[in-house]
């Protein structure tokens, strides 16, 4: 774990709300220099809107987010180039009447660091694996393929050199075969530059591959946060182990397939948020104390290093 | 990096002149205009424009009411004057007027589109509502109105063109304006730091401009009937004469009456053929822009 | 391949409830024909299930509606497919109709769009028994609808509910049990679980599982994800560029691939808790071919990392490459 280190972007207790839905409901996070942070959840858990949040293209209802190298607090960053975003549909991220030269050149002329542009798109895609680099300027979208255009995406956040790079869902509309590639570049990027990746994604073998460490969300909240091998290798969370012996690639694990989907953001149950679904609550083996308190007080993530649980019958440190 | 830029405006350019010659129609269309193009740029090379004043005409000792038999190519008409110049130098008229009303029509309809559908909210609201307002206007009485108020010269019924026909078009590109601004790409835009002006000039305008390319062509027709019809219930400017000009007079003095075809048919049959040709090739480019329409034919 | 895959298993076509033999299957372009499935053969006993994998291109959902003969028209098949010991390629219009639904059905990926958003899905489960005339009346089928609501996991009352009002795993519940609804012997399921979460998909993966063991349902299920084959299917087929180039006991092909193609797919797919792909993700350099412009020799030569020099020259066929298993790979 780099202790010590100060974030490059500190969470704090943010809440996004849409309406009387709860999407971001209370979330504090850290994201440190020179890692790759997963982030994983279910569609509806709220991961892809804190990270919109996070990059600036969603408000926040409460809460702030703090950057590093930044004073004061920033409900803009999108003002910042040190944050960039990849996307999980490289094809619709580009803009079809654009050459791969004018996409990746569009981070620096918006910012008007108009300087050696064109070495600095030619490093660029040179540094995402499109080499020569000069082959691809002139070329469009569609005259390139699905893993080459997700390197382009790549290619033009990067130009901007950033410190942290938003990635959501960066491989799920991949190929198999692709998917590796990119997902090595990323944690080659990463080694070699120093930059940090918070990957928002469902696939927990991407978390595998090339996660630091992981987050998993549940329904607007992270509910268990640690190291990828304390998550992934010994999850404590009764959603984490639920969710990890449903994946296909681990079948060491008794499957515990959770009834029903994530509930609706505008009616979060009160208590833990989990406990309707809750395997371990639902078992009546807790004991009484903690099964009251299981549907009455919400539990809480502790802050700070290594490994938490937002849960009253694993974790001690649950407020 | 212009002469990429250049370069790549070359190719856009040249693959759809390419998509074109491959199309029957449009190449029809283009053939048929850039025949009356040029006549209507060459008519003082073709015709005196003295042609067209009766006192001339009577000077020049032309017969009156004589069809093409008896006066080439195209007879005269009840003031003696060459029908043949009539129709040349009424091809410029109205191809004028129809071509600059049409780019009214655009202006007005894509500046409206474009801003009411990237802004949205209430702008978008208000501004869909005076379109529809627009819309739903009795559109020839208007017309009418405009162009008795505002008097009868060229400009005016250029004007008048303008400011009735712009609601389709804005409607149009709105609607496609709202597709695009849900595209990723946009969103890739905006995570870089872009503001509208950026975002509307170099991912909205793109492609949108296809559209409003076609869009335009097939206005011309309208703008060129419409003109006809104004000066064909007598709005049209009296010292300019276009083909409606030239309908009008005819059916006024008893052309049908007295069976003198060769006076109203050649105007006529310039209309159609000019709207027919602006109509094929705005098909094909909307075509050529949106590839799904081809395949349904 | 057909010769290895006969020397493997004896010809007895009346055993199987689906037999493919040699199916070829090229569409035609403006740009001319494109082949996207070259001779593919296998069979199915009632009660098997055989995954089909593969990256998009490979042909595998276009084999899906060779099966259903929903291909668009002028393309061209060759080959034969049995179905219940009936030709499929030269039934009547009123007996494909029969063998769709009846014999065989199918669940699409994209729930949203495989349902009639204007429609009750009640309305559309009960309708192609009407249609195929296996339920009698209205009321019969609307029972039968209310039975097949419970087995697949949905209570009745859903089926007066609109498409839009279900979430994303009811949805592809629904269209489970329209696929369930004329009892077919054959269910192609292709990519039903893309979409889906996590544990949705786990949910439904269970489902079909649970269905497959109450009614001996021969299965065909098609994706491009490695992992989900070999926890659903018995059999598993690997499919490149129009091709299967290796098949077996799906658990012997995802543990112990032969071809490298395969190799590269599965590793694609990190066991978690496995160190060696701990923060090393394995991938395959290059992209898949496309179908119109194949390489020369084997396909995948070009993307091979042991490809040698005889590669280029012809294309392998399969070839036996254990008890049960075959692969299309010279080095096999």
């Amino acid at each position: 774990m780099r202790t010590g280190l100060s974030p490059i972007v500190s969470v704090e207790d943010v809440s996004v709300f849409f309406g009387s839905a709860r999407a971001v409901d209370g979330v504090s996070l850290d994201v440190l220099p020179g890692e790759v942070l997963a982030l994983v959840g279910e569609s509806g858990s709220g991961k892809t809107t804190l990270i919109r949040a996070i990059q600036g293209l969603q408000s926040v209802s409460g809460g702030s987010i703090h950057h590093r190298e930044k004073a004061e607090e920033s409900k803009d960053l999108r003002s910042d180039s040190g944050v960039q975003m990849i996307f999980q549909d490289p094809t619709g991220a580009l803009n079809p009447r654009q050459t791969v030269y004018d996409i990746v050149a569009e981070g620096l002329r918006i910012r008007r660091e108009g300087t050696d542009e064109e070495k600095r798109v030619s490093d660029a895609l040179a540094r995402a694996g499109l080499r020569p680099p000069e082959r691809f300027f002139p070329m469009y979208p569609h005259q390139i393929s699905g893993g080459q255009r997700q390197r382009v995406v790549i290619a033009g956040a990067m130009v901007m050199n950033p410190v942290l790079l938003l990635a959501d869902e960066p491989v799920a509309s991949l190929d198999a075969s692709i998917r590796g590639e990119i997902l090595m570049l990323m944690r080659q990027l990463v080694d070699d530059t120093g930059l940090s990746i918070l990957a928002v994604t469902h696939d927990l073998g991407l978390a595998w591959n090339i996660a630091d460490r992981v987050a998993v969300m549940y329904l607007g909240r992270i509910v268990e946060i640690g190291t990828t091998e304390e998550i992934l290798e010994n999850p404590q969370h009764p959603y984490t182990r639920a969710l990890l012996s449903v994946v296909p690639e681990t079948r060491r694990m008794e499957q515990q397939i959770l009834q029903g989907e994530i509930p609706d953001s505008k009616r979060i149950p009160a208590g833990c948020r989990f406990h309707p679904r809750c395997p371990l609550f639902r078992s009546g083996d807790l004991d009484e104390t903690i099964a009251a308190r299981c549907t009455t007080e919400d539990p809480h993530l502790t802050l700070g290093a290594g490994w938490h649980a937002a849960c009253w019958a694993v974790d001690p440190q649950t407020k | 990096m212009t002469s990429i830029a250049m370069q790549r405006r070359r190719a856009t350019a040249g693959r759809v002149w390419k998509q074109f010659r491959g199309s029957r129609q449009g190449m029809i269309g283009l053939t048929v205009l850039l025949i009356f193009v040029a006549m209507a740029l060459a008519a003082p090379l073709i015709v005196d424009i003295r042609e067209l004043n009766p006192v001339f005409a009577r000077a020049a000792g032309n017969p009156q009411w004589a069809p093409p038999s008896e006066f080439g190519p195209l007879g005269t008409d009840h003031l003696r004057r060459s029908v043949w110049a009539q129709f040349v130098w009424g091809s410029r008229v109205s191809l004028f007027v129809g071509l600059a009303a049409t780019v009214l029509t655009i202006f007005i309809g894509s500046v409206v589109g474009i801003v009411s559908g990237f802004v949205g909210g209430r702008l978008d609201a208000v501004m869909m509502r005076v379109t529809e307002w627009f819309l739903v206007i009795p559109f020839l009485p208007l017309a009418i109105v405009l162009a008795s108020v505002l008097g009868r010269n060229v400009w005016n019924i250029i004007f008048v063109i303008g400011v009735t026909s712009w609601p389709s078009t804005a409607r149009l590109v709105r609607a496609q304006v709202l597709t695009v601004k849900q595209r990723l790409f946009v969103d890739r835009s905006r995570s870089l730091g872009a503001g509208g002006f950026h975002l509307v000039g170099r991912h909205i305008l793109p492609n949108v401009s296809g559209l409003i390319l076609a869009n335009a062509t097939l206005a011309v027709p309208i703008s060129i009937l419409t003109e006809t019809t104004l000066a064909f219930l007598g709005l049209g400017d009296p010292s300019s004469a276009s083909w409606g000009k030239t309908l009008e007079e005819a059916f006024v003095n008893g052309a049908i009456v007295r069976n003198a075809w060769w006076y109203f048919l050649p105007a006529g049959l310039g209309i159609l053929a000019v709207v027919l040709a602006f109509t094929l090739i705005g098909r094909t480019l909307e075509e050529i822009a949106d590839p799904r329409l081809g395949q349904g034919r | 391949m057909m010769e290895a895959d006969n020397n493997d298993r004896p010809m007895m076509g009346a055993e199987f409830i689906l037999s493919v033999r040699d199916l070829n299957v090229t569409y035609q372009t403006t740009r001319g024909p494109v082949p996207a499935v070259r001779g593919v053969s296998f069979d199915l006993a009632a009660g098997d299930s055989l995954g089909l994998a593969g990256e998009s291109g490979c042909g595998k959902s276009t084999i899906a509606a060779a099966l259903l003969r929903l291909l668009p028209p002028g393309t061209t098949t060759t080959g034969e497919v049995t179905i219940d010991g009936k030709d499929l390629f030269s039934l009547s219009p009123g007996g494909l109709r029969a063998v769709r639904w009846t014999k065989e059905a199918i669940v699409f990926q994209g729930a949203l769009h495989a349902l009639n958003p204007v429609q009750t899905v009640g309305r559309q489960v009960c309708e192609p028994m009407l249609v195929h005339e296996t339920e009698s009346s209205q009321k019969a089928a609307t029972e039968k609808g209310r039975n097949l609501f419970e087995r697949v996991g949905l209570t009745a009352d859903k089926l007066d509910y609109y498409p839009h009002q279900l979430s994303g795993g009811q949805r592809q519940r629904v269209l489970i049990a329209m696929a369930l609804a004329c009892d077919p012997d054959v269910l192609i399921a292709d990519e039903p679980t893309t979409a889906l979460d996590l544990m949705v998909q786990a949910q439904v993966l269970a489902l079909i599982e649970e269905l497959r063991r109450e009614s001996a349902l021969t299965l065909i299920f098609i994706t491009h994800d490695l992992s989900v084959l070999a926890y659903v299917c018995e059999r598993l087929a690997i499919m490149y560029a129009g091709r299967i180039v290796e098949e077996g006991r799906s658990s012997e092909v995802f543990d112990n691939p032969v071809h490298p193609y395969t190799r590269a797919l599965a590793a694609a797919f990190p066991r978690i808790g496995d160190r060696s792909s701990r923060l090393a993700p394995s991938g395959l350099g290059g992209d898949p071919p496309t179908p119109g412009a194949l390489p020369v020799g084997c396909p995948f030569h070009p993307r091979c990392p042991l490809a040698e020099d005889r590669c280029r020259d012809a294309e392998p066929g399969l070839r036996p490459a254990g008890p049960g298993r075959a692969a299309a790979c010279v080095l096999v």
